[in-house]
């Protein structure tokens, strides 16, 4: 996923996608992406599937940016609960033969915050979707025509460089 | 043509061209910087970074790696690392390199920028080095002038705060707690008991009627017996280990007695005629200095080259990583061939080479420990270095070996300059290390013989008269000097013996220049220790041959007892 196309969809995202599950599913996965460590194949899997699926993207963005910068606090959370998982004795034989695959590695899923952010981020998956959708509810009811309505945004999607990419990729 | 489909791919591909090779060196060169200065925790630089991907290959130039406790050295700095990586191994995230080099290693160079990281401050020296220098410096106490006005009759020494008698206390604790354990485990009662159950089961057995089933527990209560005794055995050699411990107790007490009165001389301002405290002194500081970066280093092998025979855990940017290593499995990194070449000292440098085979972060994965062979030769200096690291079971093993003869004096300073320091320059010397570490327990052996030098005495701390001539003219007439230090304890807290005859010289200047008055003032300082530590030290003494003679009257008529028992049952 190329940055121009992430941005491309960030825009759109601001005007189409809006509604309150599209929004409460966009946040629950940003949610898990943030949890991440970014340099993983885990997390530009995420990355894939917030793109490839019809949620909203900008929330899935800023939810994910948020939760990064709370990072330093959640990981004190998600290392020993991906730690407990990996060392389980009953699971070593799965770590093992994943370890020494080829690609599988990359995913990062031997490093404590990446297993446990997974595992943390898949129980709180449900009430992060409801919160999301009920913030959705109030998004599309307060918010989003004074954004759609604001000078950045106008000047944004005015842009040369964007209107020829919005034409040429569509 | 489908110009709207093919030109934004294009450009996609243009941008993935122009971060390959544009953005990513510089981005991994930013990544590697921050995660050296992470572990150094010092400031790192580095020239450039170069990486291809078709045939997967890193080269890096001009590294230098600053040293977190001294700002204008360099721990490490390098011209240029090249690794060729293997294709294969990297698809599983492994980073294996058959053959690399690397050229200009350095050590300890200065630096002419700070190495501190912005926001941090610089390392304190361990706590090995902190009492050396402390040590040293005490030597300005030395002066001679006002000595009888400084020895202070009424000088009260509060037994509480004297490590001996915190010791003794310590020790007395542990002698009851080890003594109460043993004799609970060597009672009487307990084994009486046990015997007289299996009397019991003896006599069930021979009333048995059924030949097998008397056979077998004729077997069965011979077994317990042998069990009882092998148990009864077992708590005798506790119980002569815990009297071996107690002598060890006393010898500890000891070494604890003489700092506490070169304490309580050093408070008083009183000179130290003993040649090994002067010894540490002079010699403690280099020394120090030297093991402490060995620490360092040894310390850092074993946080990225854990010794383990199952999953092992490294430190990550966030979190940690678990490995599980297969049966056929490369390990996360390994070089398996590292060729290189360096320069050794600052004046002069002597040009060395060497090779470093098996360098991994998973010894246990890899199967073979790393060895490190470096030579060099100049003139008449020569230098050895073999290194074998040994992680592959759950011990971390290391044996080290490094000889360095002919190597030129200059600059050598021993002691310290603001209390009594000796710069010794010209001539040559010979340097012999040995240092074995099995797990985190050290043991090493190092002596460097001075020949052909001058010693100039920078008696700052001594003021002019006649201990300053004393010390001068004891200096004066030098050329030639041993130093040996031992270094034991452990990895992170080890401890030093340092020896000098430079030591001796010194001790005689200070007697000649002292003489008697010193001597009656140094015995009046140790007769104070002595008093507040005696009563504490006869109590532990009574303590230990009361209960030893007890242990051993009881160990003796409970072997008595056994030994009839046990042998009706056979």
């Amino acid at each position: 996923m190329n940055p121009l196309a992430i941005l491309r969809k960030f825009i759109k995202g601001l005007t189409s996608d809006t509604a309150p599950a599209q929004i409460g599913a966009g946040i629950a996965l940003g949610f898990l992406l943030g949890l991440m460590p970014k340099a993983t194949l885990t997390a530009q899997i995420l990355l894939i599937a917030v793109m490839a699926s019809r949620v909203n993207i900008p929330m899935a963005m800023l939810t994910a940016l948020g939760v990064s910068l709370l990072n330093p606090l959640l990981d004190k959370v998600t290392d020993p609960i991906g730690y407990a998982i990996l060392t389980a004795q009953s699971l070593r034989p799965l770590w093992t033969r994943l370890y020494n695959m080829p690609i599988v590695p990359w995913t990062g899923f031997n490093d404590t915050v990446v297993t446990g952010g997974l595992a943390f981020g898949a129980a709180l998956l449900a009430p992060v979707y409801l919160a999301g959708r009920r913030f959705g509810v109030l998004y599309n009811e307060r918010f989003r025509d004074r954004l759609i309505g604001s000078r950045a945004i106008k000047a944004v999607k005015a842009s040369w460089l964007l209107d020829w990419y919005f034409k040429e990729g569509a | 043509m489908r110009w709207t489909y093919i030109k934004p791919r294009l450009v996609l591909l243009g941008l993935v061209w122009l971060f390959s090779v544009f953005a990513f060196d510089p981005l991994l060169k930013w990544a590697m910087i921050k995660g050296l200065e992470k572990a150094a925790k010092a400031r790192v630089e580095i020239s450039s970074v170069k990486t291809t991907f078709l045939h997967p290959s890193l080269v890096i130039n001009g590294l230098t790696v600053a040293d977190s406790s001294q700002k204008y050295t360099n721990l490490v700095q390098f011209s240029r690392l090249e690794l060729s990586a293997e294709g294969a191994p990297l698809l599983e995230k492994k980073f294996v390199v058959d053959k690399g080099s690397l050229t200009g290693l350095r050590f300890g160079t200065p630096r002419k920028t700070s190495g501190q990281l912005l926001f941090s401050r610089p390392e304190p020296p361990s706590p090995m080095v902190k009492k050396a220098q402390e040590q040293a410096k005490a030597l300005a106490a030395a002066s001679a002038d006002n000595l009888t006005s400084r020895f202070k009759a009424d000088y009260k020494v509060a037994p509480g705060d004297l490590e001996s008698v915190k010791l003794a206390k310590q020790l007395e604790e542990n002698y009851k707690k080890d003594y109460a354990d043993i004799v609970g485990r060597v009672d009487g009662k307990a084994y009486q008991a046990d015997l007289d159950a299996l009397k019991a089961r003896y006599d069930k057995a021979k009333a048995e009627k059924n030949f097998l089933k008397r056979a077998r527990d004729y077997a069965e209560t011979a077994k317990d017996a042998k069990k009882l005794t092998d148990r009864f055995n077992k708590d005798s050699k506790d119980a002569e280990a815990a009297l071996a411990r107690e002598k060890d107790g006393f010898k500890a007490l000891d070494e604890a007695r003489r700092r506490d009165q070169e304490a309580v001389m050093a408070k008083m301002k009183l000179p130290s005629l003993d040649s090994r405290s002067l010894g540490e002194a002079l010699a403690g500081p280099v020394a120090a200095q030297k093991a402490a970066t060995v620490m360092k280093w040894l310390a850092l092998a074993r946080r990225y080259m854990p010794a383990s025979a199952g999953p092992t855990k490294t430190p990550a940017r966030r979190g940690r990583v678990v490995h599980f290593p297969g049966g056929r499995a490369y390990p996360t990194l390994l070089v398996r061939e590292l060729r290189l070449t360096g320069e050794l000292g600052r004046q002069d440098p002597l040009a060395y080479s060497g090779t470093v085979e098996g360098l991994t972060t998973q010894p246990q994965v890899y199967g073979k420990p790393t060895v490190a062979s470096i030579s060099g030769a100049k003139g008449a200096r020569r230098l050895d270095f073999k290194f074998i690291l040994d992680g592959r079971d759950n011990i971390f093993v290391t044996d080290s070996n490094l000889s360095y003869t002919g190597m030129p004096v200059a600059g050598l300073q021993l002691g310290s300059p603001s209390s009594l320091g000796v710069d010794v320059s010209g001539g040559s010397g010979s340097f012999q290390a040995d240092l074995r570490t099995e797990g985190d327990k050290v043991d090493g052996k190092a002596q460097v013989l001075l020949s052909g030098a001058k010693f100039l005495t920078q008696a700052g701390g001594i003021a002019a008269g006649p201990l300053g001539a004393a010390v001068d003219s004891a200096f004066s007439g030098l050329s030639s000097a041993v130093i040996q230090a031992d270094v034991s304890g452990t990895v992170s807290d080890p401890r030093l013996a340092v020896r000098t005859n430079l030591a001796d010289a010194l001790s005689k200047a200070f007697s000649r220049a002292l003489g008697a008055q010193a001597r009656a003032a140094q015995d009046a300082a140790r007769a104070k220790v002595d008093a507040a530590l005696k009563p504490y030290q006869d109590r532990l003494k009574k303590l230990a041959s009361d209960s030893q003679s007890d242990l051993e009257s009881r160990l003796k008529s409970e072997s008595e007892t056994l030994k009839k028992g046990t042998g009706y049952f056979y």
